[in-house]
């Protein structure tokens, strides 16, 4: 049930976050025993989870500085969720310094945290809004005072689509984003696929989920192909995430085992 | 010696640290790209080489490598067992590393390795759990702020008006009842103005509503500037109201209505507009026992409403014996319909007497309204209502059809049969189909047209429009007598007494009342001229003359000698139902 706009959220700790979850597969702390327990569920039924959630955020790192190579220098990452390991701004700044990046996440516990650990940082903001209403996401003050819309921007939607069913028209929320870039911007994309996996296991993926405010829609490669329309997609295309130009061949071997689509693509014109 | 080697460095990542990256490689998430993880993984096994071999032997260095492997994030469980397993295993072998205690150095340093690696981890998991709960906490704090803001929000919205920020009737309403009800105050007065611009409308009619609202975003503003301590609030459209708490009497009150009046009377500038308004404004104060809000409002409300009626700019101080009558003629109009209904009116008669030969020319018929609680009422109580509310219509057209059913049936005795003179109000006269409700009544009833006499007030023809002057003529036509009642009160317009079919001149009561004094009075005199030069003009337009309000034989003679056709009044007899007016002259 969507939560009206006039009601602020309660933070209920004891119902599942799909962030503090994440950050559990990734290994961190930054969770409760709630989120443990649905990450544990989640490893049961699915144990590749830590490795998915590892080769999702190992996609992340090559992308943002294949970015940073490409010369793009602002970057919103859009359900950006615990910021632990291996930030947007830590990356990008590493090949190119005063890179300027908004994170946006609808988790208050998430925003909250965010914001804590990039006090006094300049050149990055946090904005609590969903991806779901990509037009205040553009609209917001902070994005605005930010970004320069005119100059390329790179839209990270990692791991996040997933959690927008179709009611919510996810090619829409993405032709919104498309419309307002630059050309040279990039668009990230990475969600949970179901190619290759049998029945039994994504049903009890997505019961684990359903305890969560976000439940799991999952996707074909086809579908998330589509989700680039008028991008061009970046090489290799949309392929499991350690296949996305590894490091070294042998890190793409099992790729399928990361259950995680993923593709960059570029905005021309 | 390969140790000095691993102290020189940095160095290249030699077999040992590929093979401890790869081990360590999977177990978490690495932020760092692999060769990184190589470097970082060299130095630290040059670290342990060195640690190995130096003089004395020295445990931190194992201690510092636990702790930099969890700070490079290299944090999980397997991360620390497949870190022992490749050091115990290769690290001597891999270096070429030898000594005589060199084993038993390993598993010491391996040990400390654990320990700091331990240590580590156990203090980064409860900074980052520190770190979420702290989140936790701000996102509350900011949830509840969120909460409280969108509550006062919420509150301001539903209390205040948002065009011009001003409470609104809601938050009035909440305050006069705290004032009223606050205890102890009951000896205390308090006062309210009503406060309505006047001809706001045309304001919005003329230049828009976005300059009407503009407008009324200005006077709120001087409203609230003039009258800071009061109350002020926007009871919705141009109307605003202020509470004075704590008055002295109602010169307190009337001290705020006039600043607010001076406030709004200021020129205002609007989109270039510089406009003038005025406002009306209804006054009620009193003690505070025994009233209660909706009586206060309404109050003023009324007040305000006498302030408009009377021209607007200014105010009115409300009246409890104004209220009082202005009640019970709303009472006495809303009953008039249903009386009707219940045949609750009859007509009287009175005799219009000849003064020639004191024969009875005709009768005029007066309404009464048997009221069931106030009892007979005389027209004078409710046909100025009647006329007001409209009421007029319905119960002028049910006294001429009674007129006219009544006057059918009497008969001569010796005698020509009496006429029957009804008046008729403004509203009768201007209304449409008016000729053909009476052409249809003469001929429902049988009445001969010359046996009906109407009476219209000057003021009838007083119209720009062609209705009432058309319909004359159509009366005229079905040879219906026409009277011009009140004659000389008006605007006595000669000019249509030439041009309308009018019969007859009923002269005003006033002026036959002057000759009640003797002969020789001045006053008297001049009233016997004027009476005089209006017979003599009235019969040179070929019109008879009946003087009204009759009230004795001496003015009856003077009025015969001036050549006056007929009176009316007591001398001659008062109304009465129609068979004892016929029965005396029969």
């Amino acid at each position: 049930m969507q939560r009206p706009d006039w009601a602020p959220e309660t933070i209920d700790i004891e119902r599942p976050s799909v962030a503090r979850m994440y950050d559990y597969y990734l290994g961190g702390s930054h969770n409760f025993a709630a989120d443990r327990a649905a990450a544990q569920a989640m490893v049961a039924a699915v144990p590749e989870a830590p490795l998915m959630a590892q080769a999702n955020r190992a996609f992340l790192r090559r992308a943002v500085q294949f970015l940073t190579e490409a010369g793009v220098r602002q970057f919103l990452d859009i359900g950006s969720g615990i910021p632990t390991v291996g930030n947007v701004h830590e990356i990008a700044r590493r090949t190119a310094p005063g890179s300027r990046v908004v994170y946006v996440d609808v988790d208050p516990v998430a925003v909250a945290h965010s914001r804590e650990i990039l006090a006094g940082d300049d050149h990055s903001v946090v904005v609590q809004e969903d991806l779901r209403h990509p037009e205040r996401i553009l609209a917001h003050p902070d994005v605005r005072g930010l970004l320069d819309l005119d100059e390329p921007v790179a839209v990270l939607v990692v791991a996040v689509l997933h959690f927008i069913s179709d009611d919510d028209r996810p090619a829409e929320i993405l032709g919104n984003l498309r419309d307002a870039l630059a050309p040279g911007s990039h668009l990230v994309i990475s969600q949970a696929s179901d190619e290759g996996r049998d029945v039994e296991e994504r049903g009890e993926a997505q019961r684990v989920y359903r305890r969560t405010d976000n439940p799991l829609w999952i996707r074909s490669r086809a579908e998330l192909t589509a989700f680039f329309d008028g991008f061009e997609l970046v090489e290799p295309g949309v392929v499991w995430v350690p296949q996305w130009r590894p490091e070294a061949p042998e890190n793409a071997e099992d790729a399928e085992r990361a259950v995680f689509l993923g593709g960059v693509g570029r905005l021309g014109g | 010696m390969a140790e000095s080697a691993a102290l020189r460095s940095p160095s290249r990542p030699g077999t040992f640290a590929r093979a401890w990256a790869k081990a360590v490689g999977g177990t978490s998430f690495l932020p760092l790209t692999h060769a990184q993880l190589e470097a970082l993984l060299q130095r630290l096994a040059d670290q342990l080489a060195a640690a190995l071999l130096a003089e004395p032997f020295d445990l931190r260095p194992g201690h510092r490598v636990g702790a930099e492997l969890v700070a490079n994030h290299i944090a999980s469980a397997e991360g620390l067992g497949r870190t022992v397993e490749v050091v115990q295993l290769r690290l001597l072998r891999d270096l070429g590393l030898v000594g005589d205690d060199v084993e038993d150095r390993m598993a010491r340093l391996l040990a400390a390795v654990a320990t700091g690696y331990a240590r580590a981890l156990r203090d980064r998991t409860l900074d980052e759990q520190e770190s979420i709960r702290r989140a936790v906490m701000m996102a509350r704090t900011q949830a509840e702020r969120a909460l409280r803001e969108s509550e006062a929000r919420f509150r301001r919205q539903a209390t205040h008006d948002s065009l011009t920020e001003l409470p609104n009737r809601a938050l009035f309403t909440e305050r006069l009842t705290d004032a009223l009800n606050e205890p102890g105050r009951g000896a205390q007065r308090i006062g309210l103005c009503f406060v309505d611009l006047d001809r706001f409308k045309v304001v919005n009619d003329s230049l828009g509503h976005q300059v009407g609202d503009r407008l009324l975003i200005t006077v709120a503003d001087r409203l609230r500037r003039a009258l800071d301590g009061h109350l002020v609030a926007r009871l919705g459209g141009d109307e605003f109201v202020i509470l004075v708490e704590r008055t002295g009497g109602t010169d307190d009150v009337v001290a705020v209505a006039e600043a607010a009046l001076a406030a709004v009377r200021e020129p205002a500038l609007v989109d270039g507009h510089e406009l003038v308004v005025t406002a009306s404004i209804g006054i009620a104060e009193r003690q505070v026992a025994g009233t209660t809000p909706s009586d206060l409002m309404r109050a003023a409300d009324s007040t305000l409403h006498w302030a408009k009626a009377a021209g607007g700019a200014r105010w009115e101080i409300f009246d409890a014996e104004r209220n009082r009558r202005e009640l019970a003629r709303y009472a006495l109009s809303a009953a008039i319909p249903p009386a009707l209904e219940r045949g609750e009116f009859y007509l009287d008669y009175q005799p219009l007497t000849s003064l020639r030969d004191g024969s009875l020319l005709g009768v005029e018929a007066l309404v009464r309204w048997r009221h069931p609680e106030l009892g007979v009422l005389r027209p004078g109580s409710f046909i100025g209502l009647a006329e007001e509310t409209g009421l007029i219509v319905p119960l002028g057209g049910w006294v001429l059809a009674e007129a006219c059913r009544e006057a059918e049936g009497w008969s001569a005795r010796g005698g020509r049969t009496p006429f029957v003179s009804v008046n008729l109000a403004v509203r009768q006269v201007h209304r449409p189909g008016l000729v053909q409700e009476v052409h249809g009544l003469l001929e429902r009833t049988g009445l001969p047209p010359d046996r009906l006499q109407l009476e219209i007030t000057e003021s009838t023809m007083m119209s720009t429009t062609e209705e009432p002057v058309r319909a004359l003529r159509g009366l005229a036509d079905l040879g219906v007598r026409i009277a011009i009642d009140d004659f000389g009160t008006g605007y006595s317009n000669l000019a249509y007494l030439r041009d309308l079919p009018v019969t007859e001149l009923k002269v005003a009561g006033e002026f036959v009342a002057g000759l009640r004094a003797p002969a020789a009075d001045p006053g008297s005199r001049t009233d016997e001229r004027i009476l005089a030069s209006l017979v003599s003009l009235a019969h040179a337009l070929g019109l008879t003359v009946t003087a009204e309000g009759v009230e004795t034989a001496g003015q009856a003679e003077r009025l015969r000698a001036i050549g006056c056709d007929a009176g009316q009044g007591w001398h001659f007899g008062r109304p009465a139902p129609a068979d004892r007016i016929l029965e005396r002259v029969g």
